[in-house]
């Protein structure tokens, strides 16, 4: 797999279709970005563990928008770069895509339902997993038992914003989390539910599942499994999946004709 | 009308346009109404962010409604569509944090509809009774 990647990537370079491609490196045993350009070794290139691609072309389009820039990404990276560009915050258009379907164990080790790019050039695309033990557990409790379930939860939160400043697609500069309308400074933990709730909502219509959100959390809040609930209600109301499609704007800034609720959902 | 002792705080959030003159007719006209409500003039339905909802919520409301004009009406064109939007899928969320979604009252009242504006607010306040305090502040 590693190797047809490794091919892709020299092609892409030596044929002058890419003036850079943004892939993942070992360095001295750390795994970071690393942007490979003509004649660069290609031995240290490593596709595990994923890491957020979306803010790294973000920075490299700001720093230089006229890049032609080849990025190797998985289906969670995927469908954040299309969501970032739907928010004009970077753009497709000298952007070629690498797509790399999961293989099952890293599906697995993710609980993702999508594991692969709209479009794959390397790997097989594999079925993804239905719900985590966690999710089944949760969303089979009655109001009730989920308000406990998610106030024990959210009692550990010690307000350090990973959540936030590890998603791909938490973009606003000036985050409502940080206002003192909504969430006052000092309080720890944040009062429930507002500060989970309100990012939440925020996130309805964005989420691509990347999971990045629980794995910055210090406190093992599981946070995709709240994620996923909130993607299924979405999608149950709209039809839509966060970026699946880069043409489709998010129902909820269009209007009823436009984008309608599904009839006996509302 | 229940009464189970319990008296809930329930915030509504009316359109200057038709929500809050329906309700300005119900008070002429002298329909009896509970007085449970606390009411917010607001532009239009659509100017309400989901925020000031949850926050009331967190703040100790038992319930909180929603009044624009109806589907169509919306003196801003399409303002109500994105009401409509937002809250339904507010309500789905606070379900899936475990908070009763019928403490969230969503609907359309007009100028002219004095009598649905008592009908609208007077089962929302017994529904909100019948669920008991707000989840999230008991102790």
């Amino acid at each position: 797999m590693i190797d047809k990647v490794r091919q892709i990537i020299s092609d892409l370079l030596d044929r002058g279709e890419a003036d850079a491609v943004l892939a993942l490196a070992n360095e001295h045993g750390n795994v970071q970005p690393y942007l490979y350009k003509k004649g660069d070794s290609l031995d240290n290139l490593v596709l595990w563990p994923k890491y957020s691609m979306g803010p790294i072309v973000q920075s490299i389009q700001n720093a230089d928008p006229a890049l032609k820039l080849a990025v190797v990404v998985r289906g969670c990276d995927d469908r954040a770069l299309v969501e970032l560009a739907k928010r004009n915050q970077i753009s497709l258009f000298n952007v070629r895509i690498i797509g790399l379907a999961c293989t099952e164990a890293e599906a697995k080790e993710c609980a993702c339902a999508h594991p692969y790019p709209r479009s794959i050039d390397v790997g097989d695309k594999i079925d993804g997993i239905v719900s985590s033990d966690e999710l089944a557990e949760v969303s089979g409790k009655d109001y009730g038992g989920r308000l406990q379930f998610w106030k024990d939860a959210f009692a550990r939160c010690i307000k350090c914003y990973g959540c936030r400043n590890g998603c791909p697609l938490c973009i606003c500069e000036d985050c409502v989390l940080e206002d003192d309308a909504w969430v006052k400074a000092g309080e720890i933990p944040p009062p429930f539910p507002i500060f989970h709730l309100i990012r939440a909502y925020h996130l309805s219509d964005k989420c691509v599942e990347c999971g990045e959100c629980q794995s910055s959390c210090p406190m093992d809040i599981p946070l995709t499994s709240l994620y996923a609930m909130i993607r299924e209600e979405f999608s149950g109301l709209f039809d839509y999946m966060p970026g699946a499609d880069e043409d489709r704007k998010s129902p909820l800034v269009t209007s009823l004709e436009e984008e309608p609720i599904r009839e006996g959902t509302a | 009308m229940i009464d189970n002792g319990f008296e809930p705080k329930i915030l509504a959030f009316c359109c200057n346009w038709c929500s809050y003159a329906g309700a300005d007719l119900a008070g002429v006209s002298r329909l009896q109404m509970p007085p449970n409500l606390r009411v917010i003039r607001v532009m239009c339905s659509g100017r309400v962010s989901v925020e000031w909802v949850i926050k009331a919520f967190s703040s100790g409301m038992d319930g909180v409604m929603v009044l624009g004009c109806h589907i169509g009406d919306c003196h801003y064109i399409d303002g109500n569509h994105r009401t409509k939007k937002r809250f339904v899928l507010l309500g789905k969320l606070l379900g899936a944090l475990g908070i009763e979604p019928d403490r969230l009252c969503l609907d359309w009242v007009s100028a002219s509809e004095g009598q649905k504006f008592q009908d609208v607010v007077t089962k929302f306040t017994s529904r909100v009774k019948e669920l008991g305090p707000n989840p999230i502040v008991a102790a």
